[in-house]
């Protein structure tokens, strides 16, 4: 396995120095998130987030199976992160890394523990057929902030998704292919996204968004995972530093206002992507829904 | 609808390809000459690494196959010697698959790995491209349906293939050379030997740029013309600063 380059001592030296001057490398406010760009695909759930140079798409994908015996009433809900050389050669295929350990971790908290799929709502008979849903991340571009871009990118994924439209007639289920009938949005009962804090000089200077760079030569980092409404789905902290307990409640509420401004881009491109899809209007012209 | 593609698109690889055609879109990426492990380190030539990554889910004895075919393939064409003891570590990641692929409606399309082999041989031509690695010659890959009364179509799209469902007899990959070199030719299904010779004749045509005195304009389908086309832009790109007065 080739490593991946490692920072010289000399450009560690730059990036701590120009810290604290308050400089960062790409001259950012300490407290900015790089430029944020989100296209869907042609198919239903494909969400390619570009985050800076970071790249990362997502793609769910629904398929029918039996649930779980202990679960009969919830589908199915997998996140899959494996990295692939293309982001870095030093990601092998089958040998995880420590970083695609934080990553499937702390997206599984994120999204799956905090309960923002309804999975029960992917049950089409209990005990016998479910939904098994699976999003599947791909990085193809690694410059920092993997977890930041993978939530956006999974999260803006599901919403993306329509799933099957199926009928269920005693222990029949027919499931009608996107062809037959206009498949069905999930029902997502948050959104989670997750904002990195990177520390530095011992805890004092704090960054978001960290690029990879910054991402070397930093003490520590925070993960704060929260949705519009305020409420903290996770917190994560790693490293070595320590960090004062009131800092870390204050980045809450400065996460708060990022994670405000990045749902509502979400949802903006959501629906310039439902407009593009929607030619002439045709999807309200078929809907049998009365006017009341 | 015409294939498309962007080289370079990706900032962390050595090089990069984007390429999409007939509703597959590959993304390719080639790290090398990187370090090589001791396992794989062969002392006169370079390692070829080949993984593909499917759209959805994790690899299976599928993906498998196809890597396999594609370092044979690429190791006759990469100038391996150019560089003994390192690793060329080639990723191809899929993007998109036409909406008939995953329907599974038994037609073969949903139990053929062949369709997929010529984007894939194509992005991961055009990223070692991008990665300027040493290549003795380029090459080009069509894919030839031959259907059970007989006829031969090339190219053929995941609808036409859908809509002749047990039409098709049998399916064949070839790729030549820029020198029309026969490099990499699979068949799948049952056919006889002549119109196997006759979907050669047919992909060589559809590969192979035409001798010269023959040119057509606006040829858009040959596959040595829309590589020579794609490397053209490259090089006009980079080469501006020398253009500009």
């Amino acid at each position: 396995m080739p490593r991946a380059a490692e920072i010289s001592v000399n450009e560690r030296e730059f990036i701590l120095q120009g810290l604290k001057e308050n400089i960062r490398l790409d001259g950012r406010p300490f407290d900015a998130f790089r430029s944020l760009e989100l296209n869907f695909g042609d198919e239903h759930g494909v969400a390619d987030v570009q985050l800076g140079k970071t790249r990362v798409i997502a793609r769910v994908s629904a398929e029918v199976t039996a649930p779980f015996v202990d679960r009969k009433f919830d589908g199915i809900f997998n996140i899959s992160t494996e990295f692939s050389p293309m982001a870095s050669p030093a990601f092998e295929i089958g040998r995880p890394t420590e970083a695609e350990n934080i990553l499937s971790r702390i997206l599984e908290k994120a999204i799956r523990r905090s309960g923002a799929l309804d999975t029960e709502s992917l049950c089409i008979i209990a005990g016998l057929k479910c939904f098994s849903l699976r999003a599947d991340l791909h990085i193809l571009d690694h410059d920092g902030g993997l977890i930041d871009a993978s939530c956006i990118a999974v999260i803006a994924a599901l919403q993306h998704f329509r799933r099957p439209d199926v009928a269920v007639e005693g222990e029949n289920a027919t499931i009608f292919s996107i062809r037959e009938r206009e498949p069905i949005p999930l029902s997502i009962l948050h959104h989670p996204i997750c904002v990195t804090f990177s520390y530095y000089n011992a805890g004092e200077i704090m960054l978001m968004d960290a690029n990879l760079a910054e991402e070397q030569v930093r003490e520590g980092e925070a993960v704060i995972t929260m949705n519009r409404h305020g409420e903290v789905c996770q917190i994560a902290k790693y490293g070595g530093v320590s960090v004062d307990p009131m800092a870390l409640l204050n980045c809450t509420s400065v996460a708060l206002e990022k994670v405000k401004d990045i749902t509502k881009f979400i949802q903006r491109r959501l629906e310039e992507d439902a407009k593009k899809r929607d030619v002439g209007g045709l999807i309200a012209e078929l809907s049998a829904e009365n006017a009341r | 609808m015409a294939p498309q593609a962007l080289l370079s698109p990706l900032h962390q690889a050595d090089g990069s390809a984007t390429y999409s055609a007939n509703g597959y879109s590959v993304i390719g990426a080639v790290n090398g000459p990187v370090e090589v492990s001791r396992r794989d380190e062969l002392p006169e030539e370079a390692a070829i690494e080949v993984i593909v990554r499917p759209a959805a889910g994790v690899g299976s004895p599928r993906e498998r196959h196809l890597e396999s075919l594609l370092r044979t393939t690429l190791q006759h064409i990469i100038l391996t010697r150019a560089h003994p003891r390192t690793l060329i570590q080639l990723t191809l990641q899929i993007t998109s698959l036409p909406d008939e692929e995953s329907a599974g409606d038994g037609s073969a399309l949903s139990y053929s790995s062949l369709p997929l082999l010529p984007p894939l041989l194509t992005t991961a031509l055009l990223a070692l491209l991008s990665a300027s690695i040493p290549l003795s010659t380029t090459l080009a890959a069509a894919l030839v349906a031959i259907s059970a009364t007989g006829k031969i179509k090339c190219a053929p799209t995941a609808a036409e293939m859908v809509r002749a469902g047990p039409g098709v007899s049998s399916l064949h990959v070839f790729a030549f050379s820029a020198g029309r070199a026969l490099v990499l030719a699979e068949s799948e299904g049952d056919f006889e030997f002549g119109a196997w010779e006759e979907a050669c004749a047919v992909a060589e045509e559809a590969c192979c740029e035409r001798v010269a005195g023959m040119e057509v304009d606006g040829e858009a389908g040959n596959g040595q013309a829309f590589l020579r086309g794609v490397v053209e832009g490259k090089v006009g790109r980079e080469m501006r600063w020398r253009m500009a007065v």
